[in-house]
């Protein structure tokens, strides 16, 4: 937040050595990765400057200038209940973290932190292992 | 060697008469005495829908225990005697000492945390009006 006002203040001039830099700097990945970075971090900044201002440069440009609503930033469900073992015996805890097909749901969509995925990836594995969860489902 | 706590759970095939599940859960409480654990628990989770085929069986009895025990040895006869056992199906055991450890150490240190200084509620997020943000841009 504080090195941007420098170098993209004129949005008009399209400078191309800063616009890369910063795109690859905050946003590397997929796009849908960068709704949920700036969606937390940025969200209010850009209420106020909106698509022209300097924070608008990452985000803005990829939906088309104007950002249509907020995504909330998600948070790690574990952390917020402060587990500290994720038992594989309760597999109604593990369901959510499961897609239908029995695959493990990746941290980007449920907003579980480095730690808790880790573990969770552990139980489920587990649970797989003694048939409380599907490797994969059968047709 | 310090003292190590398992998870051992098997699944019996649905047809299996309580009695014979009785039989095998006293041999192992034997064994396990013959090799200085101990079997802390002793849960009978009943018949359960397993999550694929196993041994072309779509339900079975589970049963699960808490082993205690300072030999590794002991663990390696119980799986011995369930491998042999014509009713056991699958079966898993689990050391969970190293996990519980860890589980009680963050504990502790959450609650020393917490004791230093008094801990602010960490704010729920705040409701964002993501709905009329789109509005107010077309009005």
């Amino acid at each position: 937040m504080l090195d941007q006002p420098a170098p993209p203040a004129p949005p008009e001039s399209p400078s191309p050595s800063p616009a890369p830099r910063s795109e690859g700097g905050h946003t590397g990945g997929p796009p849908r990765r960068s709704e949920g970075h700036s969606g937390g971090g940025g969200g209010p900044r850009r209420e106020g400057g909106g698509p022209g201002g300097p924070g608008g440069g990452p985000g803005g440009p990829r939906r088309g200038g104007k950002r249509q609503y907020f995504r909330k930033k998600k948070v790690c469900r574990f952390c917020v209940e402060h587990v500290d073992f994720i038992d594989y015996k309760k597999v109604d805890m593990l369901q959510p973290f499961v897609q239908e097909r029995g695959k493990i749901l990746p941290r980007r969509m449920t907003g579980t932190c480095s730690r808790h995925q880790r573990w969770l990836g552990e139980a489920i594995k587990r649970a797989r292992n003694i048939a409380l969860l599907p490797f994969a489902t059968e047709l | 060697m310090d003292e190590r706590i398992y998870d051992l759970i098997f699944i019996c095939r649905p047809a299996t008469p309580e009695e014979e599940v009785n039989k095998i859960v006293a041999t192992l409480e034997h064994s396990s005495g013959e090799h200085g654990g101990k079997i802390e628990k002793t849960e009978k989770w009943g018949t359960r829908r397993l999550a694929y085929r196993v041994a072309k069986h779509r339900e079975g009895f589970f049963v699960y225990m808490v082993v205690k025990s300072t030999q590794g040895d002991l663990i390696k006869e119980l799986e011995r005697r369930l491998k042999v056992s014509d009713a056991v199906i699958k079966y898993q055991t689990i050391r969970l000492d190293e996990e519980l450890k860890r589980q009680q150490k963050l504990g502790k240190h959450r609650e020393r945390r917490a004791g230093r200084r008094p801990r602010k509620q960490a704010p729920p997020a705040p409701p964002q009006p993501a709905q009329q943000v789109p509005a107010a841009a077309a009005e």
